[in-house]
């Protein structure tokens, strides 16, 4: 995807980890949704979030773009750091590297599936509208919906409009992809060709935070997985040694639960 | 009876005096156009400034509330007063230039201008509010997709939230329509002359009310199309909302343009 991103964010810097959380903080009035999340997250590596609801991990993702800033602690992209009175570089920096995709899937309903993946390239990055156009349909067709490119998302399966709203985040040509409980919206029939696409992504070594409920997924194509709860980080490690072989008692307790169904 | 049929439905009357109402019709017509049109423009940009984010724009936020909540509380009779009396007595003392203390823009009458600012003023303040509703509608999601994409918060509201916030929107605004259009008939206690002053006019010298009545007459063939205007697209949203209910009756295909509420896959 690289060549085509012509007016993409600069070079890439010095090695280093893609991104780190140090203590990451995160409170809504009196709820302590995150108390101190450390995390680092390799170039090329897919990190897989599991836990129970309300245990924060879907807002840790969001404080990794920023749509929900933490309040204390530090989030650094590419070695910058972008949270806090510190910050280096702003919210423009963090979402033109990263990109997200939603539980809901959120696709402009307004807008038919090229659109969707036109327009933030247009307005965001100033491509032309031939080259986003042909970057779109680029993608779309690797999402395997070259032939829905003119539908609106109302006319569209749940899976279809999931894979259009991997595209349109691609398009925007992010280093990072967070993935934020992507499948669980969907028809038990519809999430396979989601995660087929999403192991695509893998293959050709995308930087990826995948909060699911998919243990399978996360079995098969984590470098690495966190189990949190309550707002920490409880376990982390290899899939095999996670998921395999918990050490918590937390973790098996979840992992007990999600697996005997 | 016969006095009741010839005081309101004395037809040669109303053939006499057809021309006379119709060019006060013609005035109301223009005054409701002209205002509506910036009405909408106005209210359109006072819910946006209601919606500007962050701490140093609160003071915009706090003044486009007080506006809104001032004009949507008092009479639009007092606000035309207000501003008549205002601008003629501001252009009488030399404070502003007679080109917009006595306007004659396009060669209507300063009445005529007077009644435009003052409709505008008062319902850009209503259709603030219906805009606003339009765009509380639109879920959360949108923004965060679109800033998530990088767009600025501008950028959203241009592109994504606003366009589907005037979609949900259309009925109740073609609503406020029709009730600014009623109110044009206030402009003639200033001292224009549309359609409802040509009909009193009529009343006073004839002593007979079908002046008034044909006045009615032509409110009526626009504002009946335009309600039922507003019902159709008001059920076609509702067929376009309510999926898996009953489908719309055939022959009437579903338009193959964009949907115009809800979020995909809810």
């Amino acid at each position: 995807m690289e060549e085509t991103g012509a007016t993409a964010a600069p070079a890439e810097p010095a090695a280093g980890p893609m991104l780190q959380l140090e203590n990451v903080c995160k409170r809504f009035g009196d709820l302590e949704v995150l108390r101190g999340v450390s995390v680092d997250v390799n170039r090329g590596e897919v990190v897989c979030v599991i836990g129970p609801s309300g245990s924060g991990k879907s807002t840790l993702l969001r404080c990794v773009n920023l749509l929900e800033p933490p309040e204390e602690g530090r989030i650094l992209l590419e070695g910058k750091e972008i949270t806090g009175k510190e910050a280096v570089e702003g919210i423009n920096f963090v979402r033109r590297r990263v990109g997200m995709v939603f539980q809901q899937f959120n696709l402009f309903p307004h807008k038919s599936a090229l659109e969707n993946v036109c327009i933030a390239q247009e307005k965001v990055l100033d491509r032309s509208g031939a080259e986003a156009r042909q970057k779109a349909e680029a993608l779309l067709a690797r999402v395997g919906m070259a032939d829905k490119i003119g539908e609106y998302p109302d006319r569209l399966s749940g899976g279809q409009q999931q894979r259009v709203a991997i595209a349109r985040a691609l398009a925007m040509d992010p280093r990072v992809m967070l993935f934020d409980e992507v499948t669980s919206a969907l028809d038990p029939e519809l999430v396979k060709e989601v995660l087929d696409v999403m192991r695509e992504l893998v293959d050709e070594g995308m930087t990826m935070i995948v909060v699911t409920h998919e243990m399978g997924f996360a079995r098969e194509v984590a470098r690495r997985v966190v189990f949190m709860d309550e707002g920490l980080v409880v376990e982390e490690g290899p899939p095999a040694e996670v998921l395999g072989n918990p050490q918590q008692e937390r973790t098996k307790r979840f992992l007990g639960l999600v697996l005997e169904h | 009876m016969d006095f009741i049929r010839e005081y309101y439905f004395d037809f040669s009357l109303m053939g006499d005096n057809f021309g006379a109402v119709l060019d006060g019709f013609w005035v109301t017509i223009k005054l409701s156009v002209i205002s509506g049109v910036l009405a909408l423009s106005w209210g359109l940009v006072l819910a946006v400034l209601r919606q500007l984010p962050g701490k140093p724009l609160a003071p915009v936020r706090w003044l486009t509330i007080g506006y809104i909540d001032v004009f949507r509380g008092i009479p639009l009779l007092l606000v035309l007063f207000l501003v008549s009396g205002f601008l003629s007595a501001a252009q009488a003392e030399d404070v502003i230039p007679e080109t917009i203390g006595l306007p004659t823009w396009f060669g209507e009458t300063s009445p005529f201008w007077y009644g435009v600012i003052s409709l505008t003023l008062t319902y850009g303040a209503y259709m603030a509010e219906v805009y606003r509703a339009g765009i509380e509608a639109v879920p959360g999601g949108q923004t965060e997709a679109a800033r998530s994409l990088g767009m600025s918060h501008g950028q959203a509201m241009r592109y994504i939230i606003v366009p589907q916030a005037v979609r949900k929107v259309v009925p109740p605004l073609l609503n406020d329509f029709i009730a600014l259009m009623k109110d044009t008939s206030l402009v003639s206690v200033i001292g224009a002359l549309e359609v409802v002053q040509a009909g009193f006019d009529i009343q006073t010298a004839e002593f007979n009310g079908s002046g008034l009545v044909l006045g009615a007459l032509f409110f009526l063939a626009v504002t009946i199309p335009l309600a039922r205007v507003v019902d159709w697209l008001i059920s076609r949203e509702q067929a376009k909302t309510q999926r898996g209910g009953p489908k719309p009756p055939a022959g009437e295909a579903k338009p193959a343009g964009p949907p115009a509420t809800g979020m995909a896959g809810a």
